[in-house]
């Protein structure tokens, strides 16, 4: 068990060695994004005209410097929220992110409440 | 013209039986020493009908009856003919009909097959049965007939959605509703063995092959659903949080936690209330995704105000099962432990529970995200998406507990047990660790996550490998399916972490390089099939070891409708998929190429196989 903990501590310790790869930055945006002319897919998936303009767009916002939360504001001033796969925390979504946290954490009162546990 | 006549009124006589049956199954239920054979031949004569209606629609298609509005919206005389006979329920009309069919199979052979059972719970559970069927009925003669009539008669038809022509599609709907429509019986025998109060370990063991049954089917057509999306959709996807496929996956989910939590009532009589209200949640999900998934109000809120009808008919349907599951439940229901039941800590109880805890959640995650957006378009007509991302960061840290679960619950014994004698579970807990650990670090992505992640369904699968020689044959069904399962969230991490693609535009003679991989155009060809005109580029595609591969992506021009498609081509082997799939851009003479490697891809469809094998042994099991 020992070694087990300290296995743990060191992976826990090892930084993130995320490097920072254009390509992969511009494919992690749009995966995040909502081809709007599609029907559920996202603007990485697609090749229509619409995502393909749009993943110059993106490339262009990251040559010049935008970080990529800077990005998804820029597109969701443009567009709305409808084209987020990933829903801010805001008073829309409170919800939509914590109903089902609520939920799990309600269940496991269900279980202890209602059946005894023993050693 | 023939055929929808004899199949309309086939209809009709269908629903007349249903009434009849309803009728000699409620005298028989106040009068129950024999069993009235009335009630098989009926439910026979039923099954009869409904299969004659549904030929009728096949048959009304094979010969191109335009007189018939459903043909004519969904068929074309061009079409082959595998895709005439296979675009009768490739539409809502002929889909429910199919569910109808489903429906009324289900009963018969319920009928047929359950001996050791009360006369009482049989008749019981017709009625129930055959309040769904004559709503199913009245809703397909109502606001969906498939046989309407048409006149004058069009000479020709508006064909099928070209990306439905496919085989796999072709056979998914009838798979995927056996398993839908299954959790049907699981519903009418819940509400009448809590009316005649025996829930209880015999009752649980009856129910179980039935579970088992709508499984299996469910899981097998989620996987075709699957390999469709990931061949045709043209983006090389599997899974995509869709809401039409969420709605797959819900009931899935309750029928696993089902299928888990018949196993604590088989052997204690405990959960009693529970098991009643997840056999009833499993098809009102079932429902539920048929009425989200036929109304179309998925796509957009406001399709829904163009067909009212059919929806509303659907939900307000809904609300009367629902409300008489709930009468039953509150009204019958007596749960017979007065004080708290008392479990062990280590016990196979309780791990069971902590499944059943975990699993409710993830369907929470999937129910909400899936109709929340639809909610707060109607409230506040805000719109928002709901996509992978949202799945994933509430889904991925509670997989890894629960991943745990799954590889120490099945080594608990049943009311009590301990794990001091259980060293090499925490021994393999570490090479698991180690192993992934070493894995992850030669990518360099997310390594935190990725490392617990991995190591969890590194532990999974070790621990139900050691299963396989220490447990010898026992428990076979059991391991197989945690197995599978395991080697899903292995193949799917992998085939994330390790994915990797080209996108370019190439012209004709013209090639792309990088350090892995060179991709050359070789030339474009044309071909003519009997439904679409097709444009076939041939590539040759050099790997870094030398290997070459020709491959032959096509943009199909389908004639009826005219749709462009693209159909990818896939080199599958071992280890990893070769995926290629082109694109026209206007008025450029080149394509758009994308190109893909893609590791385990077979591993996924063979995981999902392997937990329906481990499915289709429990069902054999107990059998005999």
């Amino acid at each position: 068990m020992r070694i087990l903990k300290i296995t743990l501590i060191i992976l826990l310790l090892i930084p993130n060695l995320l490097f920072a790869d254009d390509k992969f930055e511009r494919n992690k945006i749009t995966k995040n994004l909502r081809c709007l002319i599609c029907q559920g897919q996202s603007v990485y998936d697609s090749d229509s005209d619409f995502a393909n303009s749009m993943k110059i767009l993106v490339d262009k916002k990251l040559a010049e410097g935008f970080s990529e939360n800077e990005i998804y504001e820029f597109f969701k001033e443009k567009y709305g929220d409808w084209i987020l796969y990933d829903p801010d925390l805001n008073k829309n979504t409170y919800i939509l992110w914590l109903l089902p946290i609520l939920i799990f954490l309600l269940g496991g009162a269900i279980i202890i409440k209602k059946l005894k546990f023993k050693n | 013209m023939i055929y929808s006549f004899v199949g309309y009124y086939a209809l009709i006589l269908g629903l007349i039986s249903g009434s009849i049956l309803v009728y000699f199954s409620v005298q028989n239920f106040r009068n129950s020493e024999i069993l009235d054979t009335k009630i098989l031949s009926l439910s026979f004569l039923q099954l009869f009908f409904v299969v004659v209606s549904f030929f009728g629609l096949v048959l009304s298609f094979v010969v191109s009856d335009f007189s018939n509005e459903t043909v004519f919206n969904n068929s074309h005389t061009t079409k082959p003919l595998f895709y005439k006979i296979t675009g009768t329920w490739g539409n809502h009309e002929g889909s429910l009909l199919l569910w109808l069919l489903v429906l009324t199979l289900f009963i018969f052979i319920f009928l047929l097959r359950t001996k050791n059972q009360t006369i009482k719970y049989k008749t019981l559970t017709t009625i129930f049965q055959q309040i769904i069927i004559i709503g199913f009925f009245i809703f397909l003669l109502k606001t969906s007939n498939p046989f309407n009539y048409l006149f004058p008669i069009p000479e020709e038809g508006l064909g099928l959605n070209p990306i439905l022509q496919d085989p796999a599609l072709a056979i998914h709907p009838p798979i995927l509703y056996l398993g839908y429509v299954g959790s049907s019986i699981i519903f009418s025998s819940a509400l009448a063995a809590t009316t005649l109060k025996m829930v209880s370990g015999s009752w649980a063991t009856h129910i179980k092959k039935w579970t088992l049954v709508s499984w299996i089917f469910l899981t097998l057509g989620i996987l075709l659903g699957s390999i469709w999306a990931y061949y045709e959709l043209g983006w090389g996807g599997f899974w995509f949080w869709d809401p039409v496929e969420n709605v797959s996956l819900m009931p899935w989910l309750a029928l696993t936690t089902l299928l888990h939590c018949i196993l604590v009532l088989e052997k204690k009589t405990i959960l009693t209330s529970w098991v009643i209200i997840l056999s009833i949640a499993t098809f009102t999900l079932s429902m539920c995704g048929t009425f989200l998934v036929r109304s179309g109000i998925l796509n957009s809120v406001h399709t829904f105000a163009n067909d009212p009808e059919r929806g509303l008919f659907i939900l307000i349907f809904l609300f009367v099962l629902i409300f008489i599951s709930l009468f039953i439940f509150f009204f019958f229901h007596k749960d017979n432990q007065k004080n708290s039941i008392n479990l062990f800590w280590l016990s196979k109880e309780s791990a069971i529970i902590l499944n059943n805890w975990f699993m409710m959640y993830f369907l929470s995650v999937v129910l909400i995200g899936t109709v929340y957006p639809i909610f707060l378009d109607v409230i506040s007509s805000k719109k928002i998406s709901v996509g992978p991302p949202f799945y994933h960061k509430l889904i991925i840290p509670f997989l890894i507990p629960f991943l745990i679960g799954m590889a120490i619950g099945p080594h608990l014994k049943w009311i009590k047990s301990n794990l001091e004698s259980k060293k090499i579970l925490i021994f393999l807990l570490f090479i698991s660790i180690l192993i992934s650990y070493l894995i992850v670090k030669n990518f360099d992505k997310n390594l935190l996550v990725n490392t617990i992640l991995i190591s969890s369904a590194f532990y999974l699968f070790f621990i139900t490998v050691k299963d396989f020689f220490t447990k010898k044959f026992k428990n076979i069904a059991q391991n197989i399916a945690h197995f599978g399962f395991s080697l899903l969230i292995l193949s799917i991490l992998f085939n994330n972490l390790l994915s990797s693609e080209v996108i370019t535009n190439l012209k004709i003679g013209e090639s792309y390089e990088n350090s892995k991989i060179k991709i050359t155009l070789e030339d474009v060809k044309q071909r003519d099939e009997k439904n679409y005109n097709s444009v076939v580029a041939n590539f040759k595609i050099i790997s870094s070891n030398g290997k070459i591969n020709i491959m032959s992506p096509e943009l199909r021009i389908y004639n009826q409708p005219n749709i462009v498609t693209s159909e990818a081509d896939i080199k599958t082997t071992l280890m990893k998929d070769k995926f290629i799939v082109i694109n026209l851009v206007q008025n450029q003479e080149y394509f758009n190429v994308r190109y893909q490697d893609k590791p385990l891809m077979l591993w996924i469809w063979l995981s999902v196989l392997l937990l329906s094998m481990g499915g289709i042994l429990s069902f054999f099991k107990k059998r005999i």
